[in-house]
């Protein structure tokens, strides 16, 4: 986990006069330039060792998902009995959902048909009925979902994590967001990691690009022939082993050396983890096409090469976000991951990796059960609005006790009232299954100890497995 | 551990803290590794000068160190003449401890060294070679006052300080894409200038703070110096704005975290919230005026004129729209007043304004309106004829209302005497009873049992009363149309406009201090999405034409203080909502005397700026000089440049600070003089050499028995691969360029455009500031990504080629000669035999047709290894 060269370390140690009790604490203090280098001892044993976070950006709807509300079909064309919640935009009529729910494997977990491949999945899952934000803005709840605050510049969670236990290979990034065709709303910024040091941001890779020599900035050189750069990089070795030579302890030489050999090797083993033609066709194939569905195959690859934070973003700007037409719209969106979706669970769960791998699905918020009504003032879009006072998610893996439903909206969906869980809930929750407790993770910025909860979080207890 | 002092710890850390700070995973870490040695010498400076229990019961420590005066201390003797005062400081702490300075480094590293300090480029081989030929007494002083003089060095300083003015081109939390400043530069070129002028700091942070109420000619460039304040990450919400200023001026300027005060009292350090608020007050009181100074005519005529008349045409699309917008919006609020009096019935709650309002719908409550109805209500006397019987009736207890409420009626009815004087209201002379009628009238037609059956009918009668006002409008001015019947003034059918009735309830929805009378500004902000989506269009084809017309001046991004300020109050817990006791625009009370006055009104910043300088401010000073120390040997005096609290790490050497403090005071703030100071001493000329010895007994070289080795920073490495291939160009000033879009502009990277809503990832890859927040020190990591930039980037492989052939043309055909040149353009010395072999073999191999990529592949050897990125 730290590329640190027993042999090196030892002589940090050596000069430090310390023991080996205090490894990270050395690496800080004899070697600054080491920070990236550094990880810390977890709180408790984690359970998860990596996460997979499937970004459904622009928001899910949970009643044509994970959340079935007959009441609505009984309503349909009414209004709701209470004045309905304030969204983004005004509200009509119950829409009932277009999609059927069937219940699901031992656990009888309902799901709509949206997600055929994934059903089969559902004794892996935890869903959680009654996620809440703040507000129905994308990118404030992006930011909040993301970073843990929708205002300030904060860490995001990859960031976070990345700082915390580090990465278990050092050829390639820690954190890495993958997004087909641009960027979701937000940009970097939802990977971005603010007072943590810049290494510790997300590397954003376009996957609608297939080949893999373009995913990474300068991870090729284009003008020269690998056996010319061999030359070339050996004699780089050598002026820097005299220059060395010369200065002999140097710290921060011989840390700058060991990043070009490791970048060096880079070129060749990034661009293999990118490349899923390597993968057998039946593997590609459980997957399905299409850049959604490709990525998610990526991030098996990459998970599987010790990277430890993978976010996928179903697209440019925000897919999910329909707010007009609820049956085509989440229909496509849908088709376009859900089989990617069931592979990457049965895929890793063949490969050992499921237990150790937290996989999370979620949107920044859910959408309204009423109609949203257009700019002519009638609902005759059916879309739905913006819904941020209930939504669904999932977990899987990572010590999650799967087959679970936890908390609850009211009877159409609206608005979580049955143990509501915060994103400073589900970080927690998350971070606890990482090994952190996350009112002891904190970064010290400004004169002040920050955490991803703030001052917020509570774990979901009923959520994990061993717990 | 080793520790002499075991018991002076205990003093140097705070024993009760919150569980959740004291769980802290690393930072109680590294502290517990300083302690001690930083208490083997701060302690016996704590104890001289009765500071024990400063560190004592933290949170309540106005006795802490940093907060003491700034003392004068005398250097310790020393029986080396050629050490210098600095020097002096350093040598007899090392001495205590049996530690020495390390020998010094080459003259050719020396000046190597300084070169990159003081302009972030490396010397010309000419200016090293005439250095190692000068054998005068004050050689180094030479090279020194050349380096200081030449333009570059504002370049590099100016960057420094950039970092932390948090300085970007653009306004950051934009989600979709981004939003440049057009004028921030002019902030960039400002402070590269102040450091080439070497203002007197002083002079340089009141500047920063209160330009504009200096009295300087309203087209002084001086007046850029307030982007310090106004280049911060625009948020959306005010509060979050003037936290950014807070921020940016006490941690920045005085190493103080007074934003942990914003919602509660700092848990560790001597400030409240009300010092968080009474500099708020001194903040908020300013804003961006509409239109900003224009500080330069460097533009031509021509292009000038069309900017102009462009802008006039944009100005006058835009505001014609808006000002028929909220004209819009304003009859619609007229017909609503029974909406927003409804909630206030309903008693909902004052609204949270600080931040965007959206919506598409008409009928929706603008919480700025209802805030202005319930202050309007709020300040209403109980004699007003519209409105009394409102303020009356909201006394009266719910039980029993509609009772009362009849009562009540029946009484002003009473007091209006007989209706029967009512007639003739058409006529210009006519005077209103005590009560308005009309109002009497709607509220007693049908029961009422609550206030919100009151509001509903107020809300009714005022929906009447604008519609008949608009209506008689259109008929008064239908009958001034050629061949209309004309009506005399005061003919009965001018009722509606002539009523003094009528005219009472008007001045309600039409005064100038209607809640409706929104100024255009803030009407436009409460517009429908769709409306203020248009708008916002228009304003961005303005904002354009500043950004890129040719013809746009220079203009400096201001601040003004508003004529006639809000009263400002300690918002508890930081929510808006929840005021506190009423503050003062005020310095922070554990640097103020008791006795001192509150900032002026007019020049509340400007009595700030003066609390920061002032001579009795024991930060300002120490802060400055700790922050040059550190760009020049990597560490600060304090180790935590930008948390000066109890917190904080305690000075390294705490005379040498306030001996530095009390120089730099005397030099009249001069930041050159302070360089001189630091560069000229034996501490910055020692060699960077490693030694057990000293590293087992001060693992962290907090005694500086060593220089540290110091990598570049991302813009000395980029601005010296240009220098170095012979392709830098030096042109200064201006709009910013972009790197991504324009890799053909090989200007200095301070020039290069800044966006902190995508930060590049060149930028976050070789730790380059945050751009978000004030940054005093930058993290220093060591990542394969920046090796790749080095082994595969474009931009290096390209400057490698010029070197090349650079190289190539001055040596002619002779390869040795060539390998000479190289070694001095990009290590500035000569190379040995074994050196130049090395070269002469690598590009020998192959054949001739390979000859030139050879030594392409030799130049970019040079720039990726580690002695042209690392400082001896």
């Amino acid at each position: 986990m730290n590329p640190l060269l027993p042999q090196s370390r030892r002589h940090f140690l050596k000069r430090c006069g310390m023991g080996f009790g205090s490894l990270a604490l050395a690496d800080l203090v004899c070697q600054p330039s080491a920070f990236a280098d550094t990880t810390l001892a977890p709180h408790f044993p984690p359970t998860a060792k990596r996460v997979i976070h499937v970004f459904l950006n622009g928001g899910m709807s949970q009643v044509d998902t994970f959340d079935p509300k007959p009441e609505l079909t009984r309503r349909a064309g009414q209004m709701l009995p209470y004045e309905n919640l304030q969204t983004e935009r005004k509200t009509g009529v119950a829409l009932p959902s277009p999609f059927t729910f069937k219940q699901h494997g031992q656990s009888g977990i309902p799901i709509s048909d949206l997600f055929p491949h994934l059903s089969r999945c559902a004794d892996e899952l935890a869903v959680i009925r009654s996620m809440h934000v703040e507000l129905p803005s994308h990118e404030l709840s992006l930011m909040l979902m993301n970073t843990g605050d929708q205002r300030q510049v904060r860490p995001s969670f990859g960031s976070w994590l990345t700082w915390g236990m580090g990465s278990e290979n050092q050829n390639l990034p820690a954190f890495v967001a993958l997004c087909p065709g641009g960027m979701p709303v937000g940009g970097a910024a939802n990977w971005r990691s603010a007072f943590l040091p810049g290494s510790y941001q997300g590397t954003h890779i376009d996957t609608s690009q297939a080949d893999p020599k373009k995913l990474i900035d300068h991870i090729r050189n284009a003008r020269l022939a690998p056996e010319v750069q061999r030359r070339q990089f050996d004699l780089l070795r050598e002026l820097n082993a005299d220059h060395l030579a010369s200065r002999p302890g140097e710290a921060a030489l011989e840390s700058r050396i060991r990043s070009f050999e490791l970048a060096y090797r880079m070129q060749m083993e990034a661009t293999d983890a990118f490349d899923v033609d390597q993968e057998p066709e039946h593997i590609r194939k459980a997957y399905g096409e299409g850049p959604q569905n490709r990525q998610l195959l990526i991030a098996r690859r990459l998970v599987e090469r010790g990277v430890r934070f993978v976010q996928t973003w179903h697209g440019n700007m925000q897919p999910w976000d329909s707010h007009s037409n609820i049956r085509e719209e989440h229909r496509k969106v849908a088709n376009e991951c859900d089989q990617g979706l069931g592979a990457l669970i049965m895929d890793l769960k063949q490969r050992g990796l499921l237990d150790s791998t937290l996989i999370l699905c979620s949107g920044e918020f859910g959408r309204t059960p009423s109609v949203e009504m257009g700019q002519n003032g009638s609902g005759a879009a059916q879309g739905r609005d913006h819904n941020h006072w209930g939504f669904s998610l999932w977990m899987a893996g990572g010590g999650i006790k799967g087959g679970t439903i936890y908390g609850a909206t009211d009877d159409f969906g609206f608005r979580a009232v049955e143990n509501p869980v915060s994103v400073h809930d589900l970080h927690a929750t998350m971070l606890r299954l990482l090994g952190f407790d996350h009112e002891r993770l904190t970064f010290r910025h400004a004169g002040r100890d920050f955490r991803l909860t703030d001052v917020y979080g509570k774990v979901v207890r009923e959520v994990i497995a061993a717990a | 551990m080793k520790t002499g002092f075991p018991a002076n710890m205990s003093l140097m850390s705070p024993s009760s803290i919150s569980p959740s700070h004291s769980s802290r995973v690393r930072a109680m870490g590294v502290r517990s590794l300083f302690r001690p040695i930083l208490g083997a010498l701060a302690v016996g400076w704590m104890l001289s000068v009765g500071l024990l229990e400063a560190a004592v019961p933290a949170g309540t420590a106005t006795n802490h160190w940093a907060f003491q005066p700034i003392r004068n201390p005398a250097p310790p003797p020393s029986t080396d003449p050629s050490h210098t005062d600095v020097d002096r400081f350093i040598v007899s702490a090392l001495q205590a401890r049996g530690l020495s300075l390390s020998p010094p480094t080459s003259r050719r590293e020396w000046i190597r060294r300084a070169t990159f300090d003081l302009t972030g480029l490396p010397p010309t081989w000419e200016e090293v070679r005439d250095f190692l030929a000068d054998q005068s007494q004050n050689a180094r002083e030479k090279v020194l006052d050349r380096l200081l003089d030449s333009p570059r060095y504002g370049e590099r300083w100016g960057r420094h300080w950039l970092d932390l003015a948090r300085y970007a081109d653009t306004h950051g939390g934009s989600a979709i894409g981004f939003t440049r400043f057009p004028f921030s530069y002019t902030y960039r070129d400002y402070v590269i200038r102040a450091f080439n002028a070497d203002i007197p700091y002083d002079r340089f942070v009141t500047e920063q703070i209160a330009a504009d109420q200096l009295g300087l000619k309203e087209n002084d460039p001086a007046l850029a110096a307030l982007g310090f304040l106004t280049v911060g990450m625009q948020y959306r919400n005010r509060h979050d704005v003037i936290d950014d200023q807070i921020d940016v001026i006490s941690r920045g300027l005085m190493g103080l975290t007074v934003a942990c005060a914003r919602c509660h009292d700092h848990k560790f350090d001597a400030i409240s919230t009300r010092d968080y608020y009474s500099l708020y007050a001194a903040l908020a009181a300013s804003s961006a005026p509409e239109s900003l100074p224009v500080i330069d005519s460097a533009n031509t005529e021509d292009a000038r004129r069309d900017y102009q008349r462009e802008l006039e045409r944009l100005q006058t699309r835009y505001n014609d729209m808006a000002a028929e917008q909220n004209e819009v919006m304003r009859g619609r609020l007229r017909m609503q007043v029974g909406l927003y009096l409804r909630e206030i019935a309903k008693g909902v709650p004052e609204q949270d304004v600080s931040t965007e309002f959206l919506s598409y719908r008409t009928d929706d409550i603008r919480p700025l309106i209802l805030n202005r109805w319930r202050d309007y209500l709020a300040g209403m006397p109980d004699t007003d004829p519209v409105f009394g019987p409102w303020v009356r009736l909201a006394r009266l207890r719910p039980d029993g209302f509609e009772q009362a409420c009849t009562n009540l009626l029946t009484t002003l009815q009473k007091e209006n005497g007989d209706p029967a004087g009512l007639k003739d209201l058409h006529k210009l002379s006519a005077e209103a009873p005590r009560w308005n009628p009309r109002v009497l009238e709607a509220i007693a037609r049908q029961p009422r049992k609550s206030m919100v059956d009151v509001a509903d009918a107020y809300g009714e009668l005022f929906g009447t009363v604008q519609q008949a006002w608009l209506k008689a409008l259109m008929t008064a001015s239908a009958e001034a149309a050629p061949g209309a019947e004309i009506i005399p003034d005061e003919d009965p059918r001018q009722l509606e406009i002539n009523s003094p009735v009528v005219r009472q309830l008007r001045r309600h929805l039409y005064g100038p201090n209607s809640p409706i009378s929104v100024p255009e500004s803030v009407a436009s902000s409460l517009l429908n999405r769709t409306v203020n989506d248009s708008l916002g269009g228009r304003r961005g084809a303005i904002h354009e034409l500043h950004l890129s017309a040719p013809g746009s001046p220079a203009r400096a991004m201001v601040l003004k203080e508003s004529p006639n300020p809000a009263m400002y109050h300690v918002l508890k817990r930081g929510n808006p909502l929840a005021r506190g006791e009423a503050v003062k625009p005020q310095f922070l009370s554990a640097l103020s005397r008791s006795d001192s006055e509150p900032f002026p009104d007019g020049a509340r910043r400007l009595g700030l700026a003066r609390a920061v300088v002032s001579p009795e401010n024991p930060l300002t000073r120490r802060v400055l000089v700790n922050w040059v120390w550190q760009h020049h040997f990597g560490q600060g005096l304090v180790r935590t440049p930008d948390d000066w609290g109890t917190r904080g790490n305690p000075p390294t050497h705490p005379e040498l600070l306030d001996y530095l403090a009390s120089a730099f005071a005397a030099d009249g703030g001069s930041i050159k003089r302070l360089h001189r100071r630091i560069m000229l001493s034996a501490v910055y000329a020692q060699g960077a050499v490693e030694n057990e010895k000293a590293r087992n007994a001060d693992p962290d070289n907090q005694l500086w028995w060593r220089m540290p080795t110091r990598r570049l920073e991302m813009e000395a490495m980029l601005d010296s691969m240009l220098w170095t291939s012979g392709e830098l160009d030096l042109t200064m000033g201006g709009r910013p360029f972009d790197p991504q879009a324009q890799p053909g502009v090989l200007r200095r990277s301070v020039y290069a455009f800044v966006n902190r809503d995508i930060v590049s990832n060149l930028s976050s890859t070789f730790d380059a500031a945050n751009p978000s927040s004030c940054t005093a020190r930058r993290p220093d990591t060591t990542v394969p990504q920046q090796a790749l930039f080095a082994l595969n980037s474009e931009f290096v492989q390209d400057r490698a080629r010029a070197l090349a052939s650079l190289t190539g043309k001055s040596a002619g055909s002779d390869d040795a000669q060539r390998v000479h040149e190289l070694y001095r353009r990009v290590f500035g010395r000569e190379p040995g035999a074994t050196e130049v072999d090395r070269i002469l073999r690598f590009v020998r191999t192959g054949d001739e047709t390979s000859r030139d990529l050879a030594w392409q592949q030799v130049a970019h050897s040079l720039l990726a290894a580690n002695e042209f990125s690392f400082l001896d």
